[in-house]
């Protein structure tokens, strides 16, 4: 009966439009702090402007820099179009912080589906003293051309910051960048590697 | 027989040797045993007598009369030999030939009728000659001891012994013709045919004997007086070394015509049975003093010597087919056998001895020239070429062959070891513009003005092609990304009607749409059979139930909606 009813004479369905950060938020302004280790702070003294404009300019957000606390400050403004920009925003800083350059961390607030996966040499394996540096000199490479041949065979970005191994891409690229490391780290030689990763990426690039 | 020619001669020699014989009759044997002269000299007169009484007989004989005076005893018995050799053979004939015609002695002694008055003195001699056929086994015995001494008397008692052998012979017949009636001619006959028969068997016998010992006795005589065929005979026994033949002797004398018109195999080269005993006299001929006991010795070895002797005996005709004989045999042996391993086909070293082959010379084909001999010359030519060689600079090195390219070489991506120039945001910038399709792009990531100008000689090769038919070159097959009909190359116009393969077109592989190994109905084994069918099966019931489904589920709406309707 009440659905006959509903169905004869229905109201117009209403068209909402997408609410802004300050509605959701119900008119309070929001923030992210990202703290800037000592090591990137004179590169983020260098880098500051390319990396304020694209914030402040297209993702309307605002950004200044706490140079007593040493952190990057993030808030929404009124006009933010949505409210996951905000956080775009703080994962590129947080990934300039880490050391992505700006160009490869731009690419967050581009892309939706790139992350950022970090993970350290002893989650691979328990390594100590010279093995360690070894393992992280094979992870390099000579003038960091394994490196390289990672980061362009898989359309990532890797940074290597002592013990821990940070990867920018996106998630099936993530997985194969990690999994060349990890083989790596548990002492395959490089030229293995690199013929996995030519298998691989021609598989990849058949799918186009 | 003129028996006129013996009373006939001189008076006072005959009656003298008559006295003679007369004298030497009546002396007593113990008498003999001593030389005496007067025994001597009766003797020599005797035998002349004799002599020059047997004389008219024997026309061959050489002596007119027996020459006594200073000869030898025995020079005087050669004498009586040489005439009484062909009397005792024509006296042997003449015997025969009484046998075969008994009429001819009834003629003699219708001869000898006439002479009956002699006949007394006959019979005296016959008796006289019985007598002493008594009395010549006796001498026989005495002889051998008596040689030197009583030779002539030797020579007599022989002499006598053959005459009274001639009387006897001579006046049986006589007796015999004489006519049935007279009991003495019917007796004489009788005497005739006995006496025949023993002498008959006397011969047998004494050959008998000389088979089995002496030869140099009267069968000597004997033999040599018969026939002619004995001579024949003898001569063949001399010849050819055969007994048989004296066997054969004996029996040819009955038959001498007849067999000698069929003269056969047999005859001449004795039967198998009559060599044996022909063998040990033969043997013991050739040994003359053998004794009787020495015989028996022998008869045990003879049956060795009579094999071996009997090849000896063999013609030259039987020896020849004894060797062909022997030749085929080994020959069939040898086929029955298996043969030597040379003459087998393919054999293997186990299948022959041990370094046999080393011994067999062996004759086999070599396939390889025969190493070259290093001289001097040669090694002089080679360095020769090898420094003209290298003046020229001409080596003869191997090339490659040109690989055709079959396809175009992949785009190997190859690992960018620098960093890359890009950021990240602008490779992915680009990745989603070709997704996009918003700018097209090249699909092999090579350098455009390669691109280009491989294009440019692709069109310049093609119309070059296009001007020459004959020599047709297929276009070099490029992976494309390009999509191809599957239709043939004639359905598209071409600017020259090139008989061009449809190589570019789909492969087999590619039109081919189904996987694994495609097995036709008559390769497929039971088992594999059935597994195809309960596929079969199981995929139609699963259609089946899935239909089943569709259609409740449908029945089931139709059913709502009708209801629906119906409420």
């Amino acid at each position: 009966m009440e659905v006959e009813n509903t169905s004869s004479s229905l109201p117009v369905k209403p068209n909402f439009q997408p609410l802004k950060a300050h509605e959701i938020s119900s008119g309070q302004v929001q923030f992210r702090k990202v703290p800037v280790p000592p090591h990137r702070y004179t590169p983020l003294k260098k880098a500051w402007m390319e990396i304020y404009t694209p914030i402040y300019d297209q993702m309307k957000i605002d950004i200044r820099m706490n140079l007593k606390g040493r952190k990057v400050e993030l808030k929404t403004r009124p006009d933010t179009p949505d409210i996951s920009n905000l956080q775009k925003c703080a994962d590129f800083v947080h990934a300039f912080m880490l050391g992505f350059d700006v160009c490869d961390a731009v690419s967050l607030l581009r892309l939706d589906e790139l992350y950022v996966e970090s993970f350290e040499i002893k989650d691979v394996k328990t390594l100590r003293g010279e093995h360690l540096s070894r393992a992280i000199g094979r992870l390099s490479g000579k003038g960091g051309k394994t490196k390289f041949a990672i980061e362009n065979s898989t359309r990532t970005r890797i940074v290597i910051a002592d013990t821990k191994i940070h990867i920018l891409g996106s998630f099936a690229n993530i997985k194969i960048a990690r999994d060349s490391l990890c083989s790596l780290i548990l002492g395959s030689p490089a030229g293995k590697v690199y013929s996995k990763l030519r298998a691989v990426t021609a598989r990849l690039a058949e799918r186009f | 027989m003129p028996t006129a020619a013996v009373t006939a001669g001189d008076g006072p020699e005959t009656t003298a040797g008559r006295e003679a014989l007369r004298k030497l009759k009546s002396t007593d044997p113990p008498l003999y045993l001593c030389p005496s002269e007067d025994l001597s000299k009766a003797a020599r007169l005797a035998s002349e007598y004799l002599f020059s009484s047997l004389k008219p007989y024997t026309p061959k004989s050489p002596f007119s009369h027996l020459l006594v005076n200073g000869f030898d005893a025995e020079q005087i018995w050669q004498q009586i030999d040489l005439q009484t050799q062909p009397l005792i053979s024509s006296l042997r004939r003449q015997v025969k030939k009484f046998e075969k015609n008994p009429e001819e002695i009834r003629n003699l002694f219708n001869l000898g009728e006439k002479d009956k008055k002699n006949d007394g003195n006959d019979v005296g001699t016959i008796s006289n000659g019985d007598e002493k056929m008594e009395n010549e086994e006796g001498f026989d015995e005495f002889e051998d001891e008596e040689m030197e001494g009583d030779d002539d008397d030797d020579e007599e008692e022989e002499e006598e012994e053959e005459e009274e052998e001639e009387g006897n012979a001579h006046e049986g017949k006589e007796e015999d013709g004489g006519g049935g009636g007279v009991e003495d001619n019917f007796l004489k006959i009788k005497e005739l045919e006995e006496y025949l028969e023993e002498d008959e068997a006397r011969e047998y016998g004494l050959k008998k004997e000389k088979k089995q010992g002496k030869r140099d006795q009267e069968d000597d005589n004997d033999k040599e007086g018969d026939d002619e065929d004995e001579d024949d005979d003898e001569d063949e026994e001399e010849e050819d070394d055969e007994l048989g033949v004296m066997g054969v002797d004996v029996g040819e004398d009955d038959e001498s015509g007849e067999e000698l018109e069929n003269a056969r195999y047999e005859d001449f080269f004795g039967g198998k049975g009559k060599m044996g005993q022909k063998r040990k006299s033969k043997l013991l001929h050739g040994s003359d003093n053998l004794d009787m006991d020495g015989e028996l010795s022998e008869e045990s070895s003879d049956d060795e010597k009579n094999q071996s002797q009997k090849k000896q005996k063999l013609s030259t005709h039987e020896k020849e087919l004894e060797k062909l004989h022997s030749t085929i045999e080994q020959m069939e042996k040898a086929n029955l056998e298996p043969k030597t391993w040379t003459m087998q086909g393919e054999v293997t070293a186990a299948k022959r001895p041990k370094n046999s082959a080393l011994e067999v010379d062996l004759d086999f084909e070599h396939n390889v020239r025969p190493a070259p001999v290093i001289t001097e010359e040669v090694t002089a030519s080679l360095e020769e070429l090898i420094q003209k060689r290298i003046l020229e600079g001409r080596f003869d090195d191997v090339q490659k062959p040109p690989t055709l390219p079959s396809r175009a070489p992949r785009e190997v991506k190859e690992l960018d070891e620098n960093k890359s120039k890009k950021g990240l945001a602008e490779i992915y910038e680009e990745e989603y513009v070709q997704k996009s399709g918003l700018v097209s792009t090249a699909v092999s990531i090579s350098d455009q003005q390669k691109k280009e100008a491989g294009m440019l000689f692709k069109e310049l090769c093609l119309k070059l092609d296009a001007l020459s038919h004959f020599h047709f070159t297929p276009k070099p097959v490029i992976e494309d990304l390009s999509i191809q009909a599957n239709v043939p190359a004639l359905a598209m116009e071409e600017i020259a009607p090139l008989a061009v393969s449809d190589a570019a077109m789909l492969a087999p592989e590619e039109v081919f749409t189904g996987k694994g190994d495609i097995k036709e109905d008559s390769e497929l084994t039971q088992a594999e059979r059935k597994r195809r069918r309960a596929k079969k099966k199981r995929k139609f019931k699963a259609v089946a139930a899935k239909r089943m489904a569709n259609k409740v589920q449908h029945s089931s709406l139709q059913n709502r909606v009708d209801g629906n309707e119906e409420s």
